[in-house]
């Protein structure tokens, strides 16, 4: 779907993500992308609803970088990603932030360890990782448990943790794929308040969910992907945020 | 502290946590290079001390010519200021019957051999230095025809051949030592590369999460590289104690073949410089054959 009538398409020039006619398939005639084009103001927290394999997870695949378009374009912070290469992925990268629905934590490593690998490889001090950790782990509420490792938290923990490791560097846009779709409900709301308050600080939050109990709670805009077509664009319901 | 550094110290810590992470394989890959360095230096150590012989060699030619038994020493004087008037002869010293009978009996297991002799066999001596120049199997040959129809020369003897052969022998073996080493170096590489790919898969999971927090291609494989040149320079340095504690315990139980092999010329160890030569050849195995585990991994 074109941006429509009302959308914020044509008149934010500070957009964080935007996306013009995009496509993609990985196997000839198959497409996971048709013709998306959207656009995310900065600040904005917006859902990404459609159920699976509707081609939530390869859109956000595509703004991070894992994967490149077939058709059209899709800038991310004034980055091209059709043709980013080299250290230019890595570069981006640091200013997106990512949490999935199963974590990707290192079991070894301690909780302080997990959140403090995104300042390790910008080459950020010890003294200086550790104090910011240490405050991230305060907003998600898990300073006390920083020295344990990620199997003895909770599920709700870990995904804290993994929220805290995409806000450690104070990303310009952070996306979640399911990131509440192994937590039970009071859990979910509890990791969508941490991203609703990243959103208010101004990081640009997608949240890619097929949890419409989720959708109706917080009444955000909300994106609708069908068969990789994006068929609706549902503004905030209190306007924009 | 400069952000590379900071960098460097960051990467450096995972090197090491690759390295406790991965301990067993590690320690197989470090007692791999540690083996075959220790028989690369093991030949290099033969070649070094056959060079310095062959040196010595050169550096001591000398031609002797054996004189009649009824030459006493008045007349053997004589002969030995004629033999001096020879183009190219430097010096010429006297070895009396009694002095080549006492240098026998020092050289090693002579003792023995002479025991139940009555009559001193030995015959005197003439040993004739060359100059520089003539030091050459050409400067031997003119000198040998020069001494040939001398009166009271019985027989002349020159080492040239044997050194030729010892020459020859000693190329063998540094050859030898390059076919093993080439041999020994390409399979360490392999071995090492398998184990840094080993750990490159152990952690594939660290890697992805590194990839999508931001982390360079630099990032992600130099600690692998530092793994590679770390088990590298370990390998080397336990090449170098094996190849030491063999020197030490080997060498005395090898006196007579050693004997021949490098006459009376006490084996040397490696030096300092050597002794690095060697870690540094470990770092080097190491290095390559991380950069050969991680060529063509993408991520």
């Amino acid at each position: 779907m074109a941006p429509g009538k009302g959308s914020l398409f044509e008149r934010r020039d500070d957009s964080p993500v935007r996306m013009y006619h995009v496509s993609k398939s990985y196997i000839a005639g198959q497409t996971a992308i048709s013709d998306v084009s959207l656009e995310l103001a900065k600040g904005e927290f917006v859902f990404l609803t459609g159920q699976s394999g509707a081609g939530k997870t390869t859109l956000l695949e595509l703004l991070f970088a894992a994967e490149r378009p077939n058709e059209g374009q899709i800038l991310v912070l004034g980055r091209n990603i059709a043709r980013l290469r080299g250290s230019g992925v890595p570069a981006l990268r640091r200013r997106v932030g990512v949490v999935f629905q199963d974590f990707k934590l290192l079991p070894r490593r301690s909780v302080e360890d997990n959140v403090r690998i995104a300042l390790d490889v910008v080459g950020t001090p010890r003294r200086e990782a550790r104090s910011r950790v240490f405050n991230v782990l305060r907003q998600v509420g898990l300073q006390h448990r920083r020295y344990h490792e990620p199997m003895a938290l909770s599920g709700g923990e870990q995904q804290r943790v993994a929220i805290a490791r995409a806000l450690v560097s104070e990303p310009e846009v952070l996306l979640a794929d399911e990131p509440t779709g192994n937590l039970d409900p009071d859990l979910s709301i509890e990791i969508m308040e941490l991203m609703l308050a990243a959103a208010t600080r101004g990081t640009t939050v997608l949240v890619a969910t097929h949890d419409i109990s989720l959708v109706e709670r917080y009444r955000r805009r909300t994106l609708r992907l069908e068969a990789g077509r994006l068929v609706e664009d549902v503004p905030a319901a209190g306007g924009l945020e | 502290m400069s952000r590379a550094l900071v960098v460097l110290l960051i990467l450096g810590r995972s090197a090491i946590v690759g390295l406790r992470g991965a301990a067993v394989t590690a320690a197989i890959a470090v007692v791999t290079i540690g083996f075959a360095l220790f028989l690369v230096g093991a030949f290099a150590l033969t070649v070094v001390n056959m060079e310095g012989m062959l040196e010595r060699f050169g550096e001591e030619l000398s031609v002797i010519a054996y004189l009649d038994d009824e030459v006493d020493d008045d007349r053997a004087v004589a002969i030995a200021e004629r033999v001096a008037t020879i183009e190219g002869v430097e010096r010429v010293a006297v070895v009396g019957r009694g002095e080549a009978l006492e240098r026998f009996r020092d050289i090693a297991g002579g003792a023995a051999l002479l025991e139940g002799l009555e009559e001193n066999p030995l015959p005197a001596s003439l040993e004739i230095t060359l100059g520089d120049a003539s030091r050459t199997p050409e400067g031997l040959r003119i000198l040998s025809s020069a001494l040939d129809g001398l009166p009271g020369i019985d027989e002349v003897g020159h080492g040239s051949e044997w050194i030729e052969g010892y020459a020859r022998a000693t190329s063998l073996v540094r050859v030898s030592g390059y076919a093993l080493g080439t041999v020994l170096c390409l399979a360490t590489l392999l071995i090492v590369a398998n184990t840094i790919r080993l750990g490159v898969y152990a952690r594939e999971d660290e890697l992805e999460i590194l990839a999508l927090v931001g982390a360079s291609r630099t990032f992600v494989r130099t600690p692998f590289l530092l793994e590679g040149t770390l088990q590298g320079v370990i390998g080397g340095a336990l090449a170098a104690a094996m190849l030491g504690l063999a020197f030490l315990v080997v060498v005395p139980q090898l006196e007579y073949g050693l004997t021949f092999l490098l006459g009376n010329v006490a084996p040397r160890f490696f030096d300092a410089g050597e002794l690095a030569a060697l870690v540094c050849g470990g770092a080097v195995l190491g290095f390559f054959g991380s950069l050969a585990a991680l060529f063509g991994w993408r991520r």
